[in-house]
């Protein structure tokens, strides 16, 4: 396992490299080069061409950014909405957690990925590349806290009936004041759980992407690109086909060994 | 933590898939002298009066024995059960004259009486046969038999390339619909296995011959194997366990080409046409600004010289389309005009139309004379690698005009749904299969009134002076008795389409297939089904 410094260092570089990639005068991941659809490694296309002539190397940092930045900001929105729907829950009159843990509960019983097909197949046709994009995470996220919640609900009763907690009642502290003391102490079990929500988000975008339903074109992402290798005949045009499934198992592990440690 | 559910549910659809797909690598054991080769998808019917999609026209062309058969390869009628058969000079009555001693494949006789019964059940609207409606008026049609090996049709009005209608009627036992098991047919239907295969058996008795005097068909069956996945559909023709593939993808040709040169072909244009075109009617959920452009010839036609036909052709089927201009392919030579006037491409003109049409710019999207943004959306079927790729490509094209365009794929039911009955889209991206050379064929697309009428479906009267014109242009030539005149109303449709622009055609894809070396007897036509029209005489290498 790769350390987490490394790993840190690693996944910046990539994010450099990408923003690097896509500064550089004159590229944008729209642009067809008509005259050289599936081409090789040139000085004009480091990575080659995709079938419609759009560097390859534009649209996988494109889609590097786009999918971390989605990936990343999901995952916050659910692990926010988890701490507070579990330390609520936790810290709710018994009925009231418990009814609020069974919403969670009937959530997680739900079919996630038919879900989400269903959300995202129900999306206006006019629906912008981009906003497709938000949409998209959005929808991640809405469906992604619950477990989440549950996960945080359990530590959050760890702590509520931990006796300095109890001490604290009995000196007197009110609501607002513990509240306070809830959060900091939450933050060892929050931290993994928004990690580890990124790699889910990106391989769940991705999936979505190759069944058709992600981030509209010509927006690049990887289930977009992903959706290339379902065809033999373009796996064997150019190597440079495996470039996006390559990257994004090198994003996923680097994230993953950043999680483990923090575990 | 529960996230990583989501993980090992992927995980596990994908362990599942590729089981599933391991699996089904597995064909189906081939008996001896076998032809073997794919459907799409399971066959919807296999009464012959009721096929309405492709693969069940497949198994009906088969296992049907037709008193006429359109030959194509020549494009001319010939005559199968029927030995001889004459139209009367007004057209209204067809005589059919039966060869002597025909059996079905039960070996009960096949007489006129078995013919008159087959023709009046699909004329019958309980059956509701849809080459019923091709009588124009099937209410009306009378059957006579006078006697065993006569059957007279007459019909209330003439009809354009009636013989032809006769190639779609399978002859089936009177009073003994089958559903393809008892025929008159070169095959009959032996066994069914929903989503695996269709085997089709030799009918022992069916009365053709080679000029050697052998009996036909040369095969001892046909197994269809039910099969959407062109990946699998060409590992298992490599390792030769299917023995040709019709409808070849671009993507593929060129992999099957490297590995396998004499193995496959491009026969050049198809008759088939790929188009875009916009939502125009009345009924449609779309706001007023948005209906103007689409009903706007000018708008229509901007659309159309923006887009680089060559780029569609060369990028999205690598070479194996040709650009289109109109509804008729070069590849039908009788019909096709090539002094017709088409919108070319030309940025600039088309620029000039939409200024003139009240658009301006607004930095760099196009805006109406309103201020409305030009922004729409164009549906295409998923799965259609090429179609996507072409979708994308006009996307980039109409960009250079300041129109934004976002594609949309979806599966076909759904793009069926609001294409037909909810209305509910700007633009689409389809393509449209001609069976058939005579433009004739296309009434139902080609009539305003008709629900098959893309633009503007089952319209009351026709919206628009153009539309009117076509309408007697078509009803024209499918009543007139002459075939310059026939020729004359056709050109006619030919130059307002490209004047106005309903459908913005783009490319007429090119036939590809793929055939194994063993197979022998292919002869390949533009017509479908292309590879094995003249199945009777297919048969493998070594095979007895």
């Amino acid at each position: 396992m790769i350390s987490r410094s490394v790993a840190s260092w690693l996944l910046g570089a990539l994010v450099l490299i990408a923003f690097a990639v896509l500064a550089a005068p004159g590229t944008s991941y729209s642009n067809q080069d008509r005259d050289l659809p599936l081409a090789a490694s040139s000085m004009r296309h480091p990575a080659g061409t995709d079938a419609l002539g759009r560097d390859r190397m534009v649209r996988v940092s494109a889609a590097l950014l786009l999918s971390l930045a989605g990936a990343t900001l999901a995952a916050a929105a659910t692990t926010l909405a988890a701490a507070a729907v579990g330390a609520l829950s936790a810290f709710s009159p018994a009925l009231l957690g418990g009814l609020i843990i069974l919403v969670c509960d009937v959530f997680l019983a739900l079919p996630w990925l038919f879900l989400l097909l269903m959300v995202r197949s129900a999306l206006p046709l006019t629906t912008s590349p981009a906003h497709s994009a938000v949409v998209t995470f959005l929808v991640l996220a809405a469906l992604g806290w619950p477990a989440c919640a549950r996960a945080v609900y359990r530590g959050a009763v760890h702590l509520r009936d931990a006796e300095w907690m109890l001490q604290a009642r009995a000196a007197g502290l009110r609501g607002h004041q513990i509240a306070h003391h809830i959060m900091p102490n939450l933050y060892p079990l929050l931290l993994p759980q928004f990690l580890i929500s990124i790699p889910a988000f990106v391989i769940a975008e991705a999936n979505l992407g190759a069944l058709g339903l992600g981030i509209g074109e010509p927006l690049p992402s990887w289930g977009g690109m992903l959706f290339e290798l379902d065809n033999s005949a373009m796996l064997v045009s150019t190597g440079w086909v495996y470039l996006p499934i390559a990257l994004l198992i090198v994003v996923l592990l680097l994230i993953e060994s950043i999680a483990a440690e923090v575990y | 933590m529960r996230l990583h559910s989501l993980q090992a549910y992927f995980v596990l659809i994908l362990l599942a898939a590729t089981c599933a797909s391991s699996c089904a690598g597995q064909a189906e054991p081939r008996l001896p002298g076998e032809l073997v080769w794919t459907i799409g998808y399971d066959p919807k019917t296999f009464d012959p009066a009721k096929v309405d999609d492709q693969e069940s026209e497949l198994v009906r062309y088969l296992t049907a024995g037709v008193l006429l058969r359109f030959n194509r390869s020549t494009q001319k009628v010939e005559p199968r059960l029927a030995e001889s058969w004459s139209l009367s000079p007004d057209g209204r009555t067809v005589i059919f004259k039966l060869r002597p001693g025909l059996q079905f494949s039960d070996r009960t006789s096949l007489t006129a009486k078995d013919a008159a019964w087959s023709i009046r059940r699909v004329l019958l609207p309980a059956t509701a046969a849809p080459v019923a409606e091709e009588f124009l008026a099937s209410a009306s049609v009378t059957v006579d038999t006078p006697d065993p090996r006569t059957v007279i049709v007459h019909l209330p009005q003439r009809v354009i390339g009636i013989e032809k209608v006769f190639d779609e009627i399978a002859i089936e036992p009177a009073e003994r619909p089958s559903e393809g098991r008892v025929t008159a047919g070169p095959f009959v239907l032996a066994d069914y296995r929903r989503s695996q295969y269709v085997r089709l058996g030799r009918n022992p008795c069916y009365y053709r011959r080679d000029n050697g005097g052998a009996a036909l068909p040369y095969a001892s069956g046909v197994r269809l194997d039910v099969l959407d996945n062109h990946e699998q559909e060409i590992r298992l023709f490599q390792r030769g366990e299917y023995d040709l593939i019709d409808s070849l993808p671009p993507d593929y040709f060129g992999l099957l080409k490297q590995k396998t040169p004499n193995a496959v072909r491009d026969l050049g244009p198809s008759l088939n046409t790929e188009q875009m075109w916009f939502n125009q009617s009345a009924a449609a959920q779309l706001p007023l600004w948005e209906k103007a452009w689409f009903q706007n010839q000018a708008f229509r036609v901007a659309v159309s010289r923006a887009i680089h036909r060559a780029d569609l052709a060369r990028i999205a089927y690598q070479g194996h389309a040709t650009p289109a201009y109109s509804f008729i392919s070069p590849a039908n030579s009788t019909w096709y005009n090539g002094t017709i006037s088409v919108p070319h491409e030309d940025v600039a003109a088309a620029r000039m139309l939409l200024k003139g049409a009240g658009f301006h710019l607004n930095g760099a999207l196009l805006q109406d004379a309103s201020g409305h943004p030009v922004k729409f959306s164009i549906l295409t079927n998923a799965g259609n690698a090429a179609r996507q790729k072409m979708a994308t490509l006009i996307q980039e094209d109409l960009k250079s005009l300041g129109m934004e365009v976002t594609v949309v794929a979806l599966d076909f039911p759904a793009l069926i749904e609001r294409l037909m009955h909810t209305q509910d889209y700007e633009a689409c991206l389809l393509g449209l299969e001609n069976v058939d050379p005579d433009p004739n064929a296309m009434m139902n697309v080609w009539l305003s009134s008709s629900p098959n009428h893309q633009w503007n479906p089952s319209e009351k009267t026709p919206a628009t002076k153009w539309e009117a014109e076509i309408d007697r242009a078509m009803n024209l030539q499918a009543t007139s008795l002459k075939d310059a005149e026939r020729k004359q109303a056709v050109d006619q449709v030919q130059q307002i389409v490209a004047d106005q622009q309903p459908f913005i055609y783009l490319v007429y894809p090119n036939i590809l297939f793929a055939v194994s070396p063993r197979l022998q007897g292919v002869d390949p036509a533009r017509l479908e089904p292309n590879l094995v029209w003249d199945a009777e005489s297919l048969r493998l290498a070594g095979a007895r």
